[in-house]
């Protein structure tokens, strides 16, 4: 058994932190929360440029070729710069699910753009039932000719207001299992009857209602097999819970180092209040959620890049941080007081963050259940 | 023993809640008991007045003070049950720096009488707005520590220094500051309070802070060689301490507040549950975990409720309040944060919805579509964060409770040599 | 990076599992970590049998070296071996074993060749003389005085907490032997010396596994001293600093237990006809147990490896302290849930499910947070200069 990082991924790790550190202020972050878009395309084109958008495609299409732990290790970084922007949804959302499934023609018309920073994704799942279950997909998509015809709403929809393409979930058949009958398909943003509205949320991250009124779309933009899109979107959701598990992990591991800071600078009663015994335990327990989330990560991480089969681990780990990362910043929002209660602080971009990150693919609720079906219950 | 109220007790809660159906606007969704809504938004301070004048019409203002100063002298009781009725309902109006716990108590436990005579009617009249000044930037928990310098030079006392994280101050006209008289003085024993004018006295400026629930309701307050005449010293001059004490000790209410403000969150929620329809077609209150949880916080909060009742007993019998004042106060501030987090589980990706302060009078059609309950919950979970902490952390009254109880003080480090 | 085990560690994983197979009563539904439930005679019986055949496999002290007894193996080796001990909740592993890490670091030739080597062999037990009435967390504060004489030490004074005392033939025992608080001096004592009384304490679980240790005048010959008199300081620090494997040890435990009530929930049916297991509130307490056992096993994993680098331990043996004890306590709570009525009842009354054993762990695992050093003391561990950095308390 061997826990250590390599080489290159330790280089990849200090070149994120430090890139981040210096050009993802906290100034900016809060900027984006109001900014229309979300994310400054010229940073975006650094990141692209970096290899970063590209880092978990293959070399053939102008990737870096890397595993998922290694992406793993890059979005622990950017969890804990809070940076804003679709990277997430760009990638594990739209090209990863286009990498594993797509025909050679997709791969070829979206995958090389995407590395360059030049095409923004994302995938419509949600809907207004708000559940992450196939059960819950309702926007209909109707076969006419050698088109598709859909129609409907979804909900919750990340960055579809800067995704120059889309990855809707929808229904094309109804069938006595609700998992089957579920198609893919490619929607441009721009594509006649597809309307986006911002919706304004807690962690002022971008996330949208988008209707579709008789989108047309072609067979040859269908993603995987008609009807059995259930399939891949299962994948999606495993890799992007455990995307948003590193996000969250890193987020975490700042607000510990922020408190244990706090708790050696700030003096009352004539001494650091990291001096007094009852806030010493309050950061051993954080400490605890911080660093057994870490290892539990890297584990699902490794697993998904070995391509060893990890649907329980995805779900402890998702499942542990819900519920850590919310616990990790109330804490040290009690450690801080007043201060961290202000908007001047960054403790609550965190806070926020940890309550949005809790429901993105599925909250403990959804990932217990899971792990209780890995169980036999 | 008798849980009941009696029938004078009723009738006057009866009277509460009909003035309070005719006075407040028909949709009115509630503030949280403290002032930050109406700290933050111009219309609730404006309605604030109003009904802090409709209050003083009524004769509720200064109800248990003496005659004398324009008060009404009614048993403690009614005054319990007048605030209740009004925190459940989430009335502004009744300014807790005044008449709860507040400026009324110092100065008639240790204003002289011309201060009473000058502050306590014109207050009873419901005329003016209260603030109170003490944390400073150096001095939170250790509140001990503060520095904003007072200086006597004739006659009057020059204040210089800063206070911070002051809610309504900008819109107080009248506030006890917390000042150091003697920086020779051992910590708490160079510390005096003053009256101060804010509205009427120049040197004095304010900086809005933003809170994280998004309200603008925080204050720093800066003293630029300010003037105040020395009448104005409340108690005696480096005696302050012994009003903090009082002051703190006469904070009874801030956690049965928390308490009962919670309780319509939880009847909101409850009735969410029973409106809203998972994506099975079945009602989310039949859901086995949502009834669990909600049931749940539902018995966090009725028992902490009856330490509540408990309190008020002992008020009003002259027992000894600290150890139970401690206990709901914790209460209130950790089943508040409670309610909020079962509120965001239940309400799922649609908590992350909602205008700042969960202010439905604000909701727009066309942005705020698909939030629900005005985004309550969204607000109610960031702002109760500040619940355990503010009017005293928990840990600071976990100390106080562990002191009633006997325990010995934690001891201090050996000085630095 | 690399989450699997070797080719050989999975044969010797297998070969450990096997043995248990075999070696175990049939159905036997496992014990909790440590000598308490030794206390209970059907359970003592399979202790000494399993210890002496750990003794006759070369198991006991697998890292140590072989002038000791011990194979010289790997970190890794040992750890697989104590986890299935402790997943299958097997009796036999013995408190010797930290002892004789004890011996081995500090002690001579002389005390190596006689006290290792019979307990790489299996054949003899241990017990440790450390608290006493007035030192718990405080462990310094102990007052068992030893005087030094001609022709050894003597003795005065008593222990209490002492696990299966009444069992074992030796006591690693911790003395004053200065009035400065922190000069004391390590002995092995010989249990059966004159002037050795006891008295068997019976636990909250039920199980006398307790003995107060009454020293009266007991004579201890010189070459038992381990380390330095007035050493023993360092021989206390190392002791907590090595104490790698209790954290573990209580999720492994832990894990057996939840596949036992996870079987359970399958199995029972609720009024309705409904498995327990699909009971929404039931399926979301045990998938929240898996998921932190889950959790805890990495945390367990990482500790070793870093014990393989030579990497500081203390925090991460903290961390998971903590986070074993807690969790075991919750397990007890939902088991005690999940089996309802039939959670209170004992392992010999009528009715009773699971052989009771979540009855025992409910109680037995209030003391996974105070024994081997308390959650307080592991977080202040935590906090301070091993850990986190945060200033002294005092």
């Amino acid at each position: 058994m061997d826990l250590a990082l390599s080489e290159e991924q330790e280089m990849l790790w200090k070149s994120a932190r430090d890139f981040l550190a210096s050009k993802v202020p906290k100034t900016l972050v809060r900027q984006m929360e109001e900014d229309e878009k979300g994310y400054v395309p010229e940073l975006w084109k650094e990141m692209a440029d970096l290899g970063w958008i590209g880092l978990p495609f293959p070399e053939l299409y102008g990737g870096g070729g890397f595993k998922f732990l290694d992406l793993v290790i890059l979005l622990e970084e950017m969890g804990r710069a809070c940076l804003p922007g679709p990277f997430l949804s760009t990638v594990v959302l739209g090209g990863m699910p286009v990498a594993e499934f797509g025909t050679e023609e997709q791969k070829k018309a979206i995958l090389p753009k995407l590395c360059k920073g030049e095409l923004i994704m994302t995938m419509a799942l949600t809907e207004p039932s708000a559940k992450y279950e196939a059960k819950a997909v309702q926007v209909e998509a109707k076969a006419e000719g050698d088109h598709y015809i859909i129609n409907g709403t979804k909900l919750f929809v990340n960055d579809a207001n800067v995704a120059d393409k889309m990855i809707v979930v929808a229904r094309t058949a109804k069938k006595q299992h609700p998992e089957e009958g579920i198609t893919l398909f490619l929607v441009d943003r721009k594509a006649p009857g597809v309307k986006i509205h911002l919706l304004k949320t807690i962690a002022g991250d971008k996330q949208c209602e988008v209707t579709f009124e008789k989108v047309k779309v072609a067979k040859a933009d269908i993603l995987g097999k008609v009807d059995h899109g259930w399939d891949i979107v299962k994948k999606v959701m495993e890799w992007a819970a455990l995307a948003k598990s590193a996000e969250m992990q890193g987020g975490a591991q700042q607000v510990l180092e922020m408190t244990i800071q706090y708790g050696k600078d700030r003096v009352q009663f004539d001494r650091p209040i990291g001096s007094f015994q009852i806030i010493q335990h309050y950061m051993a327990d954080m400490s605890i959620d911080v660093d057994s989330a870490r290892v539990s990560l890297h584990k699902a991480a490794w697993m998904v890049s070995e391509g060893i089969p990890c649907r329980k681990e995805i779900a402890v780990i998702k499942g542990w941080l819900s519920e850590a990362y919310r616990r990790v910043t109330a804490q040290s929002h009690q450690i801080h007081g007043a201060i961290g209660f202000t908007k001047d602080h960054d403790l609550e971009l965190y806070f926020r963050r940890a309550k949005a990150a809790e429901l993105y693919f599925g909250d403990a609720d959804f990932h217990r259940e899971i792990v209780a079906q890995e169980l036999g219950m | 023993m008798d849980f009941r109220f009696t029938p004078e007790e009723e009738a006057f809660r009866k009277e509460v809640r009909e003035f309070l159906d005719k006075e407040l606007p028909k949709d009115w969704p509630g503030t949280d008991p403290d002032m930050y809504h109406e700290d933050a938004f111009d219309e609730f301070h404006e309605l604030s007045m109003t009904m802090q004048r409709k209050l003083a019409a009524k004769g509720w203002l200064g109800l248990t003070w003496p005659k004398k100063y324009g008060g009404h002298e009614q048993p403690l009781w009614k005054q319990i049950i007048l605030e209740e009725e009004i925190t459940y309902r989430g009335a502004p109006g009744l300014d807790p720096y005044q008449f709860v716990g507040g400026m009324g108590d110092l100065l008639l436990d240790f204003g002289t009488e011309a201060q009473r005579q000058k502050y306590l009617p014109m207050m009873v009249r419901g005329e003016i707005k209260g603030a109170t000044g003490m944390s400073e930037p150096n001095a939170g928990s250790d509140l001990a520590n503060i520095q904003l310098k007072a200086e006597l030079q004739g006659d009057y006392f020059i204040l210089n220094g800063q206070k911070t994280w002051q809610s309504a101050a900008h819109r107080a006209d009248l506030a006890p500051v917390y000042v150091r008289t003697d920086p020779n003085l051992a910590k708490h024993r160079g510390i005096s309070i003053i009256l101060v004018e804010y509205k009427k006295t120049p040197g004095i400026t304010m900086r809005q802070l933003e809170m994280m629930s998004g309200l603008k309701a925080f204050n720093e307050v800066f003293y630029d060689n300010v003037k105040v005449p020395k009448e104005n010293l409340l108690g005696e001059i480096n005696g302050g301490w012994k009003i903090v004490m009082a002051a703190l000790s006469h904070e009874r209410s801030y956690g049965v507040m928390l308490l009962i403000n919670i309780r319509r969150d939880i009847d909101l929620l409850i009735q969410y549950c029973k409106e809203t329809k998972d994506v099975d077609g079945v009602p989310l209150s039949k859901n086995k975990l949502i009834r669990n949880r909600l049931a749940d916080v539902v018995i966090q909060q009725e028992v902490a409720r009856n330490v509540g009742f408990k309190l008020n007993h002992l008020a009003l019998t002259g027992g000894n309040v600290v150890s139970t004042a401690n206990a709901v106060k914790i209460l209130g501030g950790v089943t508040t944060q409670r309610v909020a987090q079962v509120g965001m589980q239940i309400m799922g990706m649609y908590g992350q919805l909602g205008p700042v302060g969960g202010n439905w009078r604000q909701t727009d059609p066309v942005k705020d579509k698909w939030t629900r309950l005005g985004g309550r919950m969204k607000h109610l979970y960031l702002s109760t964060v500040c619940n355990t902490i503010a009017a005293g952390t928990t840990e600071v009254a976990r100390n106080a409770a562990a002191g009633a109880l006997g325990l010995p003080r934690e001891p201090k480090p050996a000085p630095k040599k | 990076m690399d989450f699997r085990y070797t080719a050989e560690e999975e044969a010797f994983r297998k070969e450990v599992k096997d043995f248990l197979d075999k070696e175990l009563p049939p159905g036997f539904l496992g014990i909790d970590p440590g000598p308490e439930e030794e206390s209970r005679p059907e359970i003592f019986d399979i202790a000494v049998k399993m210890w002496r055949k750990f003794g006759e496999k070369n198991w006991i002290g697998i890292t140590w070296p072989k002038e000791v007894g011990g194979q010289g193996g790997t970190i890794w080796k040992e750890m697989i071996l104590l986890q299935e001990l402790a997943y299958r909740g097997s009796p036999g592993m013995d408190l010797a074993i930290a002892q004789a890490e004890l011996i081995t670091h500090f002690g001579t030739e002389e005390q190596k060749k006689r006290f290792v080597v019979p307990i790489t062999k299996g054949e003899v037990k241990w017990a440790i003389g450390m608290s006493e009435p007035n030192a718990g967390t405080d462990t310094f504060a102990i007052q068992l005085k030893a005087v030094e004489e001609a022709d050894g030490f003597v003795l005065n004074g008593q222990k209490i907490w002492t696990s299966g005392g009444h069992n074992a033939k030796w006591a690693m025992t911790y003395c004053r032997t200065d009035a400065n608080k922190y000069m004391i001096s390590v002995f092995i004592v010989d249990l059966k010396s004159p002037g050795i009384t006891m008295r068997r304490i019976e636990q909250a679980t039920g199980i006398p596994a307790f003995c107060e240790v009454f020293f009266d005048n007991v004579k201890v010959p010189k070459e038992n001293l381990l380390g330095k008199k007035n050493g023993g300081a360092e021989i206390l620090l190392f002791a907590f600093g090595a104490e790698r494997t209790y954290g573990l040890f209580t999720i492994y435990n832990a894990k057996r237990y939840l596949e036992q009530l996870v079987q359970y929930a399958k199995e029972a049916k609720d009024a309705d006809g409904v498995p327990v297991a699909k009971n929404p509130i039931a399926r979301s307490r045990l998938a929240q147990l898996a998921i932190d056992i889950e959790v805890g096993m990495n945390m367990g994993h990482e500790l070793n490896w870093m014990a393989t680098k030579g990497m500081p331990t203390v925090k991460p043996s903290a961390q998971i302290k903590v986070h074993g004890g807690n969790l075991c306590q919750r397990l007890g709570n939902v088991g005690q849930q999940v089996l309802g009525l039939y959670g209170p009842l004992e392992e010999d009354s009528k009715w009773v499910k699971l052989g009771g054993r979540i009855r025992h762990t409910y109680i037995s695992a209030l003391s996974f947070t105070l024994a081997g050093g308390t959650t307080e003391t592991s977080k202040n561990h935590i906090a301070g200069r091993f850990g986190l950095g945060l200033p002294k308390q005092h």
